[in-house]
């Protein structure tokens, strides 16, 4: 149930780039409220409330490599605004630190990838193993670049 | 007339005098440090991360080894300026390496340095005013086996009337305190742990609780988030009223243990240097901040 949940929030991030013009804002959202479910779900496998299936950990992979490969591209100038997003400011200071840390998130998910090959990654273990990097990326840039924690 | 100018001039003299002497910088008294306990830097190393010390003396973003580096250099930019993080290394002349036990207990547990000056309360001290003596001796001992650090910071860069350290006296008279900072009834022994580590060490009120004019924590509203003190953004309510209000003890254990929140969101900004010193507490540590922070008032 919760891979077929995936699987639609992966449909509507195809559907995401039409929106993106006009309010690059909403769709960053979008694609890290995505993001957030698929973690939940590798969170509920890593903490054993949830029966790993292979099906399950390629799925959380590849939602969560759709955000990492389309992120970076909604954070036009000029699109900070506090009342509505918990960007950081220095996301537009810095860029090229920002970018640094989109970076390592595209290899991380890039990598998660290839351990989960056609079938997905084959236990567990090898789950938390390809997700790792995955969650690192996320805290550090959540450190820097994120206002609300 | 004349008479009467005479006396509101002797008045207001001996006002100021007393005035003058009441912000003296002073240190503990001296039959409390004649009994001051040796430190054990084996136990100090635990006070050490309970304190998250390193979270401002050592370099931002610092990991690993790293994090034993307390050269300091990094600015707190606040609405009273800048403040300038001091080298608290190891190193006799640039760090705290030169320092007695004494001279560590009076900087920790009154916010007077070794010169006798007052320190600004950037430095955690109307926190780490809750702690025990041996505590602050053990870390005195523990910071002694770090790495010496080259290199004294620049002082502070304030804005008038808070560049005027004196005025720091009267600060302290009115909020510089070791009693608690809110009033349980709960005889459970782990809140009571909980709390000497939130409010003591830990100095968890600093940035979660919201201050009042004069930058003191406002206990009215102990731990009930407040807006950041460096830039935009806000310090999350952790009492039971706010953000953390769904979460339950083993929650807020595991997050202080891995980062991760219930929903497997990640820990962020200044809380992830905290976060990872919390890691390190034995177990123990971190269920009893968790029962504390369940057992205090509900804020809004």
């Amino acid at each position: 149930m919760k891979s077929l949940a995936i699987a639609i929030a992966a449909a509507a991030v195809a559907a995401l780039p039409a929106l993106g013009a006009e309010d690059p804002i909403a769709v960053r959202q979008a694609l890290m409220d995505n993001n957030g479910t698929a973690a939940g779900v590798a969170g509920a496998v890593m903490k054993g409330e949830l029966a790993y299936s292979p099906v399950v950990g390629k799925a959380v992979i590849y939602a969560v490599s759709a955000t990492a490969a389309a992120y970076g591209d909604y954070f036009p100038e000029g699109s900070e605004d506090a009342a509505r997003s918990n960007a950081s400011p220095k996301i537009w200071q810095d860029m090229a630190g920002f970018e640094a840390e989109l970076a390592k998130f595209q290899e991380a998910a890039a990598k998660a990838r290839e351990i989960a090959g056609k079938d997905g990654p084959a236990d567990a273990d090898a789950f938390k193993a390809a997700m790792g990097p995955i969650f690192d990326s996320c805290k550090t840039c959540h450190e820097s670049y994120r206002l609300e924690n | 007339m004349r008479r009467l100018l005479a006396i509101l001039a002797a008045a207001a003299a001996a006002g100021a005098a007393a005035l003058w002497v009441a912000t003296m910088p002073r240190g503990l008294p001296r039959e409390v440090l004649a009994a001051w306990p040796e430190g054990d830097a084996g136990r100090g190393e635990a006070v050490f991360w309970a304190g998250g010390c390193e979270s401002c003396h050592a370099a931002k973003g610092a990991k690993g080894e790293d994090r034993l580096k307390l050269g300091g250099g990094l600015v707190l930019a606040t609405p009273f300026g800048d403040f300038v993080v001091p080298n608290i290394s190891n190193h006799p002349e640039d760090g705290i390496g030169g320092w007695s036990a004494g001279d560590f207990a009076d900087a920790m547990l009154r916010g007077v340095s070794p010169e006798g000056r007052h320190y600004y309360p950037a430095f955690p001290y109307a926190s780490y005013a809750r702690m025990e003596p041996q505590d602050i001796a053990d870390l005195r001992a523990f910071l002694a086996t770090l790495p010496a650090v080259e290199g004294r910071q620049p002082g502070h860069d304030l804005g008038f009337p808070f560049n005027l350290r004196r005025g720091l006296g009267l600060w302290k008279l009115a909020f510089l305190s070791d009693t608690p900072a809110v009033t349980l009834d709960a005889a459970d022994p782990a809140v009571a742990r909980g709390q000497y580590l939130v409010e003591g060490p830990g100095h968890c009120g600093e940035c979660h609780t919201p201050r009042n004019l004069a930058g003191a924590s406002d206990f009215s509203r102990w731990l009930a988030g407040a807006p950041a003190a460096e830039g935009e953004g806000r310090v999350p309510n952790i009492t039971p009223g706010g953000d953390l209000g769904a979460w339950s003890a083993g929650d807020i254990e595991y997050y202080l243990e891995t980062g991760f929140t219930p929903d497997f969101d990640t820990v962020g900004g200044a809380m992830v240097a905290v976060q990872e010193n919390m890691a390190m507490l034995e177990p123990g540590e971190r269920a009893a901040i968790a029962a504390y922070l369940q057992a205090v008032p509900a804020q809004k």
